[in-house]
């Protein structure tokens, strides 16, 4: 995802980060179904992309972010991810269109793509609902099998708070 | 300054730019100066370039190269004009989009009188004559970009402009204002803006532009009447990427082939088809009634007081000088593939009769058609996953239902568009002879394949490899396979 963020404007910053506080507190708290929902940890990317990585360390779940979602506006069509494929951190592996823009989904961290989203092929909008879900029936885009490089980059990534922090910066420009 | 621009251009697109050798069809000239690759200047903060190239596949591979290799803080504005083409966005459906048969055709000669607004100035290219130009209709291209956004049409009378920015700095209706701040310096001086004539040009809800008519007399032309008439001169469509944004849009300035546009992005099978992915939205739309050279340089004009560079040099980027760079060589031959301009195309389900996924009422079909003839195509990156087909006339019938779907799963992964011929398709997946002429003839009207009586027409693939490979960018993919 690229950052989409600043020109257009759909809310004021403090509306942003307010709705994202709560709906990460949602997604969290509303996880009862999950099976490795136990001690996930969530990160988030500066384009946008949100990954958790279950516990024991072996696989993850992307999507792109609440915020992200409502700058790119109704989402019309996902391009999702090839299953199988070996990709690296910051790769394109997908894309969503919405409002003429064809914008790249890109891959959080290294690993291999075990399983797409196919609910998105039928309803693009569900990322526009619920983005940070990774149930089923969530917004979430696919699941990954995470390599050791990929642990690495994930130590790299923006926690909850920093990310908060960072989409207010940007929402402030 | 426009003067040596143009001269320093003409050395970059001559100056060898890769070994003889590649070139032998071409003589070039020798010159002791470097070669300056248009690529020397991709970390400038502000970059202008302009193809000399009319070859729609290779000009949206220039600007895709462009996307990938700027500099990240970099600004970059790409101007080009090409050869007749429909343009698809990333996530579109050939099948639904274009008349693919009326695109195969080629181009006739324009329709007189010409569609274009108000007297046009007395510059703008005159319409061929008819008997020149109706020899050989040139064929029509059929391009997937790797924008999002609907379907147009391009020829000799758009400017395509693009734009090319760091993501902060993104916004949808930015790029789309400097070039009606453009049109409007243009519009206020041009010869054509006659007195009493208003036409405002502004960026409308959907980031297109569009022309605001408030002279325009109604048809009996009763004196003095006004009525207000909104067109649209240029769309929008965008591609974000990691690190970079893009915008470009497609300018109307004296298109001759406005009044064949509607016929050409009406698809016979629209009434069939229900597609996943984006349908495009219909406008009227209208020339502006200007060159391409003093659109080009008033748009140049705006980006350079937008981004400084008021002195630096206009790019002017050749066929020879793009294709030696491998990079874009390889954008290009995604873009030229079958497989990119079909086998992308969204999931979609082709039905004769309603469903309960799609229960609009269908279309007649044609009374040549068995009376309980009905298909059935789910179709994902342009190959039947799921078929079923009924009511055709077996020569012998045992038993039609079973026959129906030994049929009907012969049809299963087979390519869309590598379909020659939907008559011999038919006939070959039937377990027993069938009465295939009817239907095979219907279908490929459908699908956008050409009924000949001895022959087949043609697969959907072929006809778009067809339609380059006359091409300077055809010649060179071939040698260079």
């Amino acid at each position: 995802m690229a950052s989409i963020a600043r020109c257009l404007r759909v809310a004021r910053p403090t509306a942003f980060s307010a709705a994202l506080r709560t709906s990460v507190s949602r997604t969290i708290g509303a996880r009862p179904f999950s099976v490795t929902a136990t001690n996930e940890i969530r990160k988030y990317t500066r384009e946008h992309e949100w990954v958790d990585l279950s516990a024991d360390m072996k696989t993850g779940v992307m999507g792109i972010s609440e915020y992200a979602a409502k700058q790119l506006g109704d989402i019309v069509y996902v391009e999702l991810p090839e299953e199988g494929k070996e990709v690296q951190a910051g790769d394109a592996i997908g894309a969503v269109e919405s409002v003429k823009s064809a914008a790249d989904i890109n891959s959080p961290i290294s690993g291999k793509i075990t399983q797409v989203n196919l609910v998105l092929e039928e309803k693009p909008g569900t990322i526009n609902q619920v983005a940070e879900d990774d149930s089923h029936g969530g917004g979430w885009v696919a699941k990954l099998q995470v390599s050791e490089e990929g642990l690495k980059d994930f130590e790299a990534l923006l926690d909850t708070k920093a990310y908060e922090e960072y989409t207010a910066e940007e929402g402030e420009h | 300054m426009a003067l040596s621009c143009h001269l320093r251009a003409l050395t970059l697109c001559l100056t060898p730019t890769i070994p003889r050798s590649h070139f032998n069809s071409i003589s070039l000239p020798s010159t002791p100066h470097q070669p300056r690759y248009y690529t020397q200047n991709l970390t400038r903060p502000a970059q202008i370039y302009r193809s000399t190239s009319t070859d729609p596949y290779l000009n949206l591979s220039i600007e895709h190269h462009l996307l990938q290799r700027s500099h990240p803080d970099s600004t970059v504005l790409f101007l080009y004009t090409n050869r007749p083409s429909v343009v698809i966005g990333r996530n579109q459906n050939p099948w639904l989009e274009v008349n693919l048969h009326a695109l195969r055709q080629g181009l006739p000669p324009p329709p007189r009188p010409l569609p274009t607004p108000s007297p046009p100035s007395q510059n703008l290219p005159q319409p061929k004559p008819i008997e020149q130009a109706s020899r050989n209709d040139p064929p029509i291209a059929l391009v997937r970009r790797r924008s999002g956004g609907g379907t147009v049409f391009h020829d000799a009378g758009n400017a395509n402009w693009s734009v090319i920015c760091p993501p902060p700095a993104f916004d949808r209706d930015k790029h789309a204002e400097m070039v009606v701040r453009a049109l409007r310096r243009l519009l206020s001086t041009s010869a054509s803006a006659s007195p009493g004539k208003k036409k405002k040009v502004r960026v409308n809800e959907r980031h297109d532009i569009v022309m605001d008519d408030d002279d325009h007399l109604d048809e009996e032309g009763v004196g003095g009447r006004v009525t207000k008439s909104t067109f649209k001169v240029s769309g929008s469509a965008y591609k974000l990427t990691r690190s970079r944004s893009l915008h470009h849009g497609t300018c109307l300035l004296a298109s001759e082939n406005l009044g064949r546009v509607g016929r050409l992005l009406r698809s016979p099978a629209e009434g069939y088809i229900k597609a996943r992915g984006v349908e495009s939205v219909r406008s009227p739309i209208r020339n502006v009634g200007l060159r391409g050279d003093e659109f080009a340089d008033a748009v140049v004009r705006e980006f350079r007081s937008m981004y400084g560079n008021a002195d630096g040099r206009e790019v002017f980027v050749g066929e020879e000088e793009a294709l030696a760079n491998e990079e874009v060589v390889k954008g290009l031959r995604e873009l030229t593939s079958p497989d990119w301009v079909f086998g992308q195309t969204p999931l979609f389900t082709f039905s004769t009769h309603p469903t309960e996924d799609d229960p609009r009422e269908r279309p007649e079909m044609a009374h040549k058609l068995p009376e309980k003839f009905q298909a059935q195509f789910t179709v994902r990156h342009g190959e039947i996953q799921a078929a079923s087909v009924s009511g055709l006339e077996y020569h012998y019938a045992v038993d039609d239902a079973s026959q129906d779907v030994i049929l009907s799963n012969a049809m299963v992964e087979q390519r869309l568009h590598h379909i020659k011929d939907w008559r011999s398709t038919l006939r070959q997946a039937s377990p027993v002879p069938v009465d295939a002429e009817g239907v095979g003839e219907w279908l490929n009207h459908m699908f956008g394949i050409q009924t000949l009586s001895h022959n087949s027409g043609g697969a959907m693939a072929e006809a778009v490899i067809k339609a380059i490979s006359d091409t300077a960018v055809g010649r060179f993919l071939d040698r260079h396979h």
